[in-house]
């Protein structure tokens, strides 16, 4: 079984008096463990996909069982308790709340799920201290550069301990060089166990991956695996604290 | 060493509390992100809180305001006399409350007309006044004082007792004697720190010599009893003023009569409406150029008129309070729009529908009691700074207080939800994208 198993998914918006078909019929499997790239030109899907991958749309027919069980038919309610149990998001824009530190931006999912504050506490620094930036739990997003922003991102993505760790378009607002720190990031992460789906249209980024799954208008075109993934930096480098950090 | 490589491989999962004993948000944490978020922009915070804050503090300082004021008129009138029946020129209005006169017009009441009523059965005195306002002075101090002529009869009709010396006699008044009993206040002005009695002072010019003080009587805001002058009627109308009716009799400005007895004083009240609507060849009500009260009427026509007062601040209120809902209605829609990417954020990261309406009910709640709780604060600032400028002491009730401030708590519960509502109601997705 793997962790989460899309069969035939279609998704149709109507645009006023037109339809049109995003997905014609998807059918994707992954197990845990995996690191996925989610690829295709704009218009091809994708998005969408990564959508009802992250349970924040629903597709218009057929069935999604995420850690086997049928998410398809999920509530409102349902399926935030859901998100908040198993996806980790990770966004393009980052999506921090800016009138929060970084360490309450870190708890906000701990938050939804009703833990105590201490608990939410110890465990937002854990994942703070896991991506280098707990000197800085004090530090509006406003006051860190855009590699240390998306690096809280996934310390918050992480902190439920999630299913899958599902980053759209994660390195589109970064440099070169911070886009590759991301990616050791989540190669690093992947390594210890969790599963990654990375959407993008970069090939580059692909390339950092084991699995690849290209769509195009709304089909699956190929889905290969890549024998050897590109490592973003060396092995027994520990690049997270030999680094430089930006803007420090 | 790598640092990250010492982290455990993967951290143990969250140990959440099961579905069915999820809680969701807890209440507290709700008020605190409403709170940041209100302190987040303080201005535009107490923007929106201000039509409340304005509304509730007209209230309580109105309301205040008018019961201390009303307060201080039923204290006045209860100790005006006993059984005490009133006759004044003019004619009462149609169809408005008793005891409102159409006044205006030269006094119509003449010294025979008096006399007629001292006549009837059942009067235990009469006590015609004339009375106007005038400057009075002893030595080099002055003062402004309401002058009133009238008969000794006014030291127990109207419950009006000296505190030292004696109240002028039937003798000073057949002999027009220039002498004055004064009020607590115009002793304090005119002689101070020294013995008023049997000193002179001149009323308009005219020298008189004081023999009797009253005591203080308190002070209400309205014309006070403790800055009067009070002088024989005669004494008045030859030297002070004197003014006539069309017929040339002299006339007085009002008369109170003491019934002798409580039952009587209805009875009294309908033959001194007779005898005077005989006098004045006025025989239907309609034609009456006089007015006669009693006590009672002019307690329930003050009732009357605070009744009408009472509610139209509540009107006041009522509107005042609404324009501030609406107020923080608009803002909560602007700010629900503004901030629909961290809705949708939160949404991605686990919040439910409910935990967006909570937040977004608390906040506008928040606004409206904090409003509400400042509008208390300065509405008592008011009701007591401005209670000092007219002289009245305000009469706060908690009552008041309570219901300005559920009112206020509703407000912002009523005028929250619709905002706070479509904030939950917002797609993910869409709110995800919104710039």
């Amino acid at each position: 079984m793997g962790v989460l198993e899309l069969t035939e998914i279609t998704k149709t918006y109507a645009m006023g008096e037109l339809e049109f078909q995003a997905l014609k019929g998807v059918s994707l499997k992954i197990d845990a463990g995996e690191m996925v790239a989610l690829m295709g030109p704009s218009g091809s899907g994708k998005t969408t996909m990564m959508q009802i991958i992250g349970l924040l749309d629903r597709p218009s027919s057929g069935t999604y069982f995420l850690r086997g069980a049928d998410v398809t038919t999920l509530s409102e309610n349902q399926r935030s308790e859901a998100r908040n149990l198993s996806i980790g998001f990770v966004f393009q824009a980052f999506h921090l709340l800016s009138r929060q530190n970084i360490l309450e931006n870190v708890e906000v999912p701990l938050m939804y799920a009703g833990l105590p504050a201490r608990e939410r506490r110890d465990r937002a620094m854990t994942l703070l201290e896991k991506v280098g930036l707990a000197d800085k739990w004090r530090n509006l997003p406003s006051q860190i550069s855009g590699g240390q922003k998306q690096r809280v991102a996934v310390a918050r993505a992480l902190t439920m301990s999630p299913a899958i760790l599902l980053a759209d378009e994660p390195t589109g607002n970064l440099d070169s060089r911070t886009a590759v720190e991301i990616m050791a990031l989540f190669q690093e992460l992947n390594d210890e166990g969790t599963t990654v789906i990375v959407v993008t249209h970069e090939p580059d980024i692909g390339d950092h991956c084991k699995r690849v799954v290209r769509l195009r208008d709304g089909s699956l075109e190929s889905d290969t695996i890549n024998p050897s993934p590109h490592r973003a930096v060396p092995m027994g480098m520990g690049f997270m604290t030999q680094i430089p950090v930006v803007n420090s | 060493m790598n640092r990250a490589s010492q982290q455990p491989a993967t951290l143990e999962p969250v140990a959440v509390p099961r579905a069915s004993t999820r809680g969701g948000l807890p209440l507290s944490q709700t008020f605190v992100i409403a709170w940041r978020a209100i302190l987040g922009n303080p201005l535009r915070s107490i923007l929106t809180a201000l039509g409340v804050i304005i509304g509730v503090g007209a209230v309580i300082a109105l309301t205040s305001l008018g019961s201390g004021a009303t307060s201080g008129i039923q204290a006045q009138l209860a100790g005006l006399g006993t059984n005490l029946i009133s006759v004044s020129s003019g004619q009462a209005r149609q169809g408005g409350p008793p005891g409102l006169v159409r006044g205006g017009g030269s006094p119509t009441i003449t010294v025979g007309d008096v006399k007629a009523i001292a006549a009837l059965e059942g009067v235990a005195g009469v006590a015609p006044t004339v009375q106007k306002g005038v400057q009075i002075k002893a030595g080099s101090e002055n003062t402004s004082s309401t002058v009133i002529g009238t008969y000794p009869a006014y030291e127990t009709v109207r419950n009006s007792a000296v505190e030292t010396g004696t109240w002028f006699t039937d003798n000073d008044l057949t002999g027009r004697k220039r002498v004055a009993v004064i009020g607590y206040q115009v002793e304090q002005d005119l002689f101070v720190g020294a013995d008023a009695l049997g000193q002179k002072f001149k009323i308009a010019g005219v020298s008189f010599t004081v023999i009797g003080i009253m005591p203080d009587k308190g002070n209400s805001g309205f014309a006070s009893p403790n800055g009067n002058v009070f002088v024989p009627l005669t004494t008045y109308q030859q030297r002070l003023a004197a003014q006539t009716s069309s017929s040339g009799e002299q006339t007085v400005q009002s008369i109170s009569i003491q019934g002798a007895t409580k039952e009587g004083v209805t009875d009294l009240q309908n033959r001194i409406t007779e005898l005077l609507s005989v006098r004045h060849k006025k025989p239907t009500p309609d034609e009456y150029d006089f007015n006669v009260q009693n006590q009672a009427d002019l307690l329930s026509s003050v009732n009357q008129i605070t009744t009408i007062l009472t509610l139209f601040l509540g009107g006041v209120a009522g509107i005042s309070l609404l324009v501030g809902g609406i107020g923080i209605m608009n803002i909560m829609l602007v700010s629900v729009t503004e901030r629909t990417r961290e809705i949708g954020i939160r949404k991605a990261l686990g919040a439910k529908p409910r935990d967006i309406l909570t937040q977004f009910l608390v906040e506008a709640m928040v606004l409206s009691i904090g409003g509400g709780a400042i509008g208390i604060l300065i509405g008592l600032a008011l009701a007591f700074g401005g209670g000092r400028l007219v002289n009245i002491t305000p009469v706060v009730s908690t009552g008041s207080i309570i219901l300005a401030f559920t009112f206020s708590a509703g407000v912002g519960i009523f005028f929250g939800y619709y905002p706070a509502s479509r904030a939950a109601k917002l797609d993910p997705v869409e709110s995800l994208r919104y710039e």
